[in-house]
Order: structure tokens, then sequence, then C-alpha cells
């Protein structure tokens, strides 16, 4: 309805979209979210920095588990998605549609690759001994990238309905370009919670011969 | 402007053609009836069934606080087992502070904060309807745990495979309302998962897991509500006190229940799929828990309280014929209170061992809460001071909570000195402590906001002798059932135990608590009773029975779905007062013109999402019981949000434009003031 339109449209005091203001307090909330699982895995690793004990019994260490490249490889995909989601919203605020169409395909597909990427080391790392519930560090790793996954599948979810949903042509306009935004905010968002886990989670392990954690053996005997 | 205008017929939505949503379902157009009810998007709808749900959750939780009294009121007594006492305590706790005191906040919330501001709607009708029946249903998956733990005691269960294999057998939750790991976690090594406790734990866990969605959702729309929909005029520093302490309660919201969330992910986790985070076994630290719920439950004590203060705030200056005194203060002091409420929370755990640098720290930390607290009441004490005071029953409740909660807030002080807290520690003290800041602060604050509010929310006045009477059953009771628990703590009484002994000593205060508690009851009861018949039969009022002073007085009672017929235009703190008796501080705003109002439409798909929590939220417990298939039941559910979101995200926002009575021939005022 034409009135609807001109209704959202209304002035709002501080002149921010009512959309864009709740994803950002939305986002503000999220902050607390994955900050409460990031320091729930920084504290195990600081109490346990040795690891874990695969299904054979033997003591494992981080650095040997972790493929590097690979992990390296798909932040840097969940990074270029990032790029392309910018270009899609610049598109749709200058009413260029199939260019905005484009470039989320392009983000819903290296958004995938990002999340295959993630299965896999899932899996590689279950095959290497480490199990959500042999350890600690299993459980708080798979809980808090597993999340992050979690939020990533929903971002694509989201972007492939809209996507589909600008062919019947009512994403346009003003509310059209702001929809976008807001899906915007979001994945961006969801890439820089990442580039927090991929630093906190994964880089720091490489600092120094034995990580940031040091070596040795468990603070708690088992 | 005058009010007769309002009076004029109105529009009907009946006599528009139906709306079609996109997909060509056709929306719900009802004003009356069910299904009004159901798919409404209003506010002031959605605040009232609020505030229902919320009073038969007071009545539920106090009818589990007359349980626990009636157990405790002689030695050694066998009014119910001590497992059911521990449900009793947990789902008290828990009832009133989620079920009971925060929809009673979020009711006020709804009705009048965009009245307040001067606003039509809040920033999304449909999320707000949303908040509510994701509310309702999860009150709904934490209560039915009493139906299967009295279908248990009743045998029910006992021809059932799964039933034969569970360990535990509580049904309802036992652990507290906090939930302490590893009492509510597991055991064992190598995701064994043994747990200590049945599947009440399971529907504590989901069932507040789904409650603060609601809180969250909710809390989203209201700072966008107050932060981008006021009035021409209305800056910040002219809000009222109310609408400011709601959007202090909702950062805080959302700020401090993520935490609760991912702690409830995390013990779901251990408790479903053998993770470790709180199993000691497997070199889980059972202490993360308890931080990361205080990091929620301590903002969340705040959450309950500054709604109250709020209401205060606007019933005292109302009934002192006096501005508010410190407005600019009063509202730093709730900001303060909120900020300072996130640096507090180790002070749950003096006795966990944290060291002599974080207790210390706590401890400052807590003393200087009580800084902006008492800023507060000063503030009050200089709104009366000198006022024409008229001892209404909203005022006399108003005055009860400053005497209470400065009760509750002298001992909250010694609890923050650690050597004195690990003392009390488990004691009754502490029970007595967090009752009078929690009932003789909350609750009254509360009921003080019910007797202001309704003339306005229902155009009807409650009896005022029985509202006189009721209140001081409340004030009497509750100190008589709460004032010797001081005692009974430092005499040594353990919390959370089911019985005692004869010869503690303990006897004739615990029978005293007892008779104070039914005295209590018996006056929550009787408000109610007084509230509801109001809301029916009640004798009309006028618009403004208190000379109020913000905008929703200014408006017709009940208000209008449209609330006001032309967007106010304010040009002073409590401008409607002001237009009253001074110079002109209202103008409005032309801008309804021919078309009239812009109003949204009624939706099904808010319900339908919530559905799918209840689905979600029946299927996790009964997964744990070892039901078969009921992980179905659970897929089903995430299957029906996703529907319902997306439905929702369809059909659109809709609406359709009402012609208010200024804009259907009245003339209406259309000058402006300068501000």
């Amino acid at each position: 309805m034409s009135d609807t339109a001109a209704a959202h449209e209304a002035p709002t005091s501080t002149g921010i979209d009512h959309k864009k203001l709740i994803m950002w307090l939305f986002l503000a909330s999220d902050c607390m979210f994955f900050g409460t699982l990031i320091s729930t895995h920084l504290l195990y690793r600081k109490l346990y920095p040795a690891g874990f004990t695969d299904a054979e019994g033997h003591q494992r260490f981080i650095q040997n588990l972790f493929n590097i490249e690979l992990t390296s490889f798909s932040t840097f995909i969940l990074l270029m998605s990032s790029f392309l989601m910018a270009l899609a919203v610049s598109a749709m605020h200058k009413g260029q549609i199939k260019s905005f169409r484009r470039n989320v395909l392009g983000v819903i597909f290296f958004g995938l690759i990002f999340l295959g990427c993630q299965v896999f080391e899932f899996t590689h790392f279950y095959h290497q001994g480490l199990t959500i519930q042999n350890s600690v560090l299993g459980s708080t790793f798979y809980v808090l990238t597993g999340t992050h996954g979690t939020h990533v599948a929903i971002g694509v979810l989201w972007l492939i309905l809209m996507y589909f949903y600008s062919f019947t042509g009512k994403l346009g306009g003003h509310m059209g370009a702001l929809d976008v935004e807001v899906a915007g905010l979001y994945w961006h968002f969801v890439d820089i919670v990442w580039i927090i886990i991929f630093t906190a989670v994964y880089l720091v392990e490489y600092l120094g011969p034995n990580g940031i954690w040091g070596s040795g053996l468990p603070a708690v005997a088992k | 402007m005058s009010h007769d205008s309002h009076h004029a017929p109105v529009a009907c939505k009946t006599e528009l053609a139906p709306e079609r949503s996109d997909l060509g379902l056709i929306r719900p157009d009802r004003s009356t009836g069910l299904i009004d009810w159901l798919t409404t998007v209003d506010h002031k709808k959605i605040g009232i069934l609020y505030g229902a749900f919320a009073m038969f959750y007071f009545l539920v939780g106090g009818v589990e606080a007359l349980a626990i009294r009636t157990q405790l009121a002689r030695p050694d007594n066998d009014f119910v087992t001590a497992r059911m006492y521990n449900q009793l305590f947990t789902m008290h706790g828990t009832t009133m502070i989620f079920l009971g005191v925060m929809p009673l906040s979020a009711a006020f919330f709804n009705f009048l904060v965009p009245l307040q501001i001067g606003a039509r709607d809040v920033a999304f009708p449909r999320l707000n309807a949303f908040s509510l029946w994701t509310f309702v249903f999860g009150a709904f998956v934490l209560n039915a745990s009493w139906f299967f733990e009295f279908a248990h005691l009743a045998g029910w269960f006992n021809s059932f495979e799964w039933h034969k294999a569970l360990v535990y057998t509580d049904f309802a939750p036992a652990n507290g309302w906090f939930s302490y790991a590893p009492l509510s976690g597991t055991f064992g090594q190598n995701g064994q998962a043994l747990r200590f406790t049945g599947v009440g734990t399971d529907f504590w866990i989901i069932g507040i897991q789904v409650l603060g969605i609601a809180s969250l959702a909710a809390s989203f729309n209201f700072i966008c509500t107050i932060i981008n929909m006021r009035a021409k005029g209305m800056t910040m520093m002219r809000l009222p006190v109310f609408t400011w302490m709601t959007l202090v309660t909702a950062v805080l919201i959302i700020l401090a229940f993520p935490a609760i969330t991912v702690a409830l992910i995390e013990l779901m986790f251990d408790r479903a799929f053998g993770a470790n985070f709180f199993n000691p076994s497997s070199g889980g630290q059972p202490v993360l828990w308890q931080h990361l719920f205080w990091i929620f439950g301590h903002p969340e004590v705040y959450i309950l309280v500054l709604p109250a203060m709020g209401i205060v705030s606007e019933v005292l200056p109302t009934f002192s014929g006096k501005s508010l005194f410190g407005y600019p203060i009063i509202v730093f002091s709730g900001a303060v209170i909120g900020f300072l409420g996130f640096a507090v929370w180790s002070h749950h755990m003096f006795t966990t061992g944290l060291g002599p640098v974080p207790t210390a720290a706590f401890s400052l930390l807590t003393m200087a809460i009580a800084v902006p607290t008492g800023v507060k009441i000063f503030n009050w004490l200089g709104t009366i001071w000198g006022g024409r005071v008229r001892f209404t029953p909203p005022m006399v409740l108003a005055l009860g909570f400053i005497w209470m909660f400065m009760c509750g807030g002298f001992s909250g002080v010694m609890h923050s000195s650690a050597p004195a807290d690990s003392q009390q520690q488990d004691s009754y003290f502490v029970i007595a402590h967090f009752h009078y800041v929690l009932l003789g602060g909350v609750l009254l604050g509360l009921m003080a906001g019910l007797y202001f509010w309704f003339p306005k929310i229902f155009g009807r006045m409650p009896n005022a002798p029985i509202a006189y009477i009721a209140s001081g059953m409340v004030i009497l009771g509750f100190n008589l059932a709460f004032g010797p628990m001081h005692y009974l703590g430092l005499a040594g009484m353990p919390r959370r135990t089911h019985t005692y002994h004869a010869g503690n000593g303990w006897e004739t205060w615990n029978f005293v608590a007892t008779i104070g508690a039914y005295i209590l009851g018996l006056g929550v009861f009787l408000a109610f009773v007084n509230l509801v018949w109001t809301a029916f039969r009640g004798k009309k009022c006028s618009n403004d029975p208190w000379d109020g002073r913000t905008l929703e007085w200014s408006l017709p009672s009940p208000v209008p779905e449209y609330n006001f017929a032309q967007a106010p235009i304010v040009a002073a703190r409590d401008a409607y007062f002001e237009d009253k008796h001074g110079g002109k501080r209202i103008g409005t705003e032309n801008d309804g013109g021919e078309a009239g109002v812009h109003m949204p439409s009624q939706s099904w798909m808010p319900l339908l999402a919530s559905a799918g929590f209840l689905f979600a939220g029946f299927g996790m417990p009964m997964m744990a019981m070892g039901i078969p298939h009921a992980g179905w039941i659970v897929i089903s559910g995430l299957g029906v949000l996703f529907i319902g979101i997306w439905l929702w995200a369809l059909e659109g926002p809709g609406g359709y434009m009402l012609k208010t009575p200024a804009a259907s021939g009245t003339p209406a005022p259309t000058e402006t003031v300068a501000h």
C-alpha cells in the first residue's frame, strides 16, 4: 500500500531509520553474546594450556591440530564476502538491481565456501580426536565456532531469501535499499566477529614456540 | 484542545475492504473479540495482556510462597516433602522474577511509553506482539513442568519405558532460581553426562531461554521507540522519568541477557550433548556458571527495580502537587545505577574465594552503587517536602515503596562488606534483604503504578476504601513476614532447608513470618480482585482524575486506538501540567490531514512464530526424558518459527487509515507553539 510506505518514511526523532537502529541494538547485544563465548574459551585455554587427550590417550597440542592455512583461506573468503556485500548495498542504493543480484550471489557463494571449510574443519578435528565430549577445549571450541557458523548460516539463508524476493519486483526504492543495508550490517558484524575469533582462537596459539598460553602439564591433573 | 471532539464516531476497520498480504492471505481485522486479542498489534492491548498474565503469575508465585511458609510455620513440619520444597522455592523465585515482575513492568512499558512520548505506537508493532506471545509460551513451558510433576506423582507415567529409565524424576525445576552448576549440570568423563537432577532443569533452561528472547525483542523495540519516536519538542531531558527508566532498563536487558543466554546454551550442551563447560570431572569450572549467571543476574536486579523507581517518580510529584525535585540528577542517577550494575556481580560470590583484590574491588563498587540510590531517595523526599500531599492509594503505596526500599537498601549495604557478607551468606538475612528490595520495593511500586494508571487504562476508578485496606494489609503483612527474617538469619537459620528442628530459637519468628505471609497474600489478592473488578465494573471517572502531569493524561480514557488524533508538540517538561495551570505548552501537529491516522494492520504471524517456541520448548525436555521421537517436536517447532518469520516478512507491515474525530469534521486546533 502506498500509504504504508509513506508512513514508514515518516521522519524519526534522530533521522535514523527504525530498522537500522534496531539492527545496531541487536548487534550491541550480540557483542555481549560473542564476548561471553570468547571469554569462556580464553579462560579455559589459560587454565588448561596443554590441549586435549585423544581417544588413544595421546596428549595433543592445538598447533598440531589446526590447519592454519585452511582457516586463513576461509577467513580471507569471508572478508571478501563482506566486500561484495558492500557492493551489493551500494548497488541497491543506486537502484541497480542486476548488480545487486550479482553481488549478493557472490556473498552467498563465499558464505557457503566458509561454511564448507568449517564443516571440513570440524570433521577433520573430530577424526583427529577432538570431540565436544572428551575435553573442555572441544566443548568451548565447537560451541564458539559453531555458534558463529550458525550466524553465518542464518545470514546466508536471509540473503538467499532476499535474492529470490528481488525477482518479485518488490525489493526496491528506499525501503528495499534499507532492508539490504540492514542485512549488510548483520553480515559485516558476523565477519568482524570472525576476525576476532580467528585472532583470539587461532592466531594467538602460534605466538612463541609454545603459543601464548605456554605449555606444560595441565593446571589440574586429570 | 477540547476533549469533547473525541466522542465523534470513527471509521470502523471492518468497513474497509479486507486487506490481503502478498500471499493472498487476508489479514485479521477484528477490533473486538478473541481474534482481536490474539492478533492485536496495539501497544495498549498488548500492555493489558502483559498485565493480566503477570497478575496471574503473581498469584501462582504467591501460592508457591504460601506453601513454603506453611511448611516452615512450625519445626519438623511435613506439609510438603523436601523435594517438593526445593521445587516450590525454585519456581517461586523464577515465577516472581521472570513471570511476575518483569512482565508487569513490560505492561507499563507497553501501555505508557508511546503515550508519554507522544507517539501512536511502538516502532515495531508486530515485534511487540511477538514479544508478548513468546513470553506467554515461555511461561507456559516453564510451568508445564508442574503438570509433568503431578502426573508423575499420580503414577500416570509408570507404564512407560522412558519413565522407567529415568534416574531422577524431579519434573519441576529444583535447582533454585540461579540453577548453580554442578548441581544443575553433569558429572562423569568422556561425555557420559550423568546428571544430578531430572528434567525439571531442562524445563527451566528452555523456559528461561525463551523468556529471554521475549525480553530481548521487547527491549530492542522500546529503545528504538524511545529514541526515535518522540513527539516534536520532546527532547531527551523532557522525557517523563518513567520513560527514562524504561530506556535504562531496556539497555540493561540487551546487554545483560546475552550472558545468561550463553550460559544456558553451555549448560544445555553439557546436559544434552555431554559437553564439559561446567562438568567438574572433566575439568569444567562450576564457578564459571556463577560468574556468567551473576553478570546477568545483578543487572537483572536493576532491571526489576528501575521501572518501579520510574513509577514512583511519576506518582510522587502528581500527589505532592510539585514537579519532581532534581529531575536531571534523578535521570542521571538511574543511568549510573544501570552502569554500575554491571560492575558488582561478584558480590554474590564473596564466599567462593575470589582473592582479596577482586573482593575489595567488588565490595567498593557495591558500596558506590548506594550513592545514586541514596540520591534518588533524597530527591523523592525533596519532591514531597513542602508539597500539598494527597494520600491517595497510589501515593500510600509509593510512600511505602520509599520506606521499604530504604530498609532493603540498608541491609544491602551491610552485604557489600565482604566479611559481614560471608557470615550472612545463605542465611535468612539475605532472604529478608532481597524481599525488602523486590517485594517492599518493586511490588509496592508496581501496585502504586496499577492504582495510578488504571483510571487511564480502563476509564474507571478503583474502589478507594478497598485499595487502602489492601495496601495496609500488604505493608503490614510484608513487614510481619520479612522483618523477623533479619533476626532469623542472624540467629543462624539457613536458606533453602525444607524444615528445622525445635530448640534453635527459631520457632516463634517463623510462626510470625507465616502469619505475616498470609496477611500479605490476602492483601495482594484483595488488591488484584479490586483491580480486576474495576476493569469491568468500576465507577467511571474523568480523563484526568489525579491532575496528572504527563501527556497520557491529556488523552481520553480509555485511550482511543490511535492515541493522539494529532501528534502533540511539547514545549516543556511535564508539559500537560504546565499547559493546564500555566501558559500554553502543548501544541498539535497538523499531520493527520483528510486521510486520517495511519494504523498498522493486525497479524497472525507473531503468534505463529512464537508458537514455534512452544513446540521447541516442550520438545527439548521431552528429548531429555527419552520420550521417543521427541526430537521431531523440536524440529517442527523450529520449522514453525521459521515459517512464521518468513510469512511475517512477506506480509509486510500493512496498514490502513483511520479517520480521527479531528479529521472527520470537528475543526482541529492547528496552532503550534515555539519549542
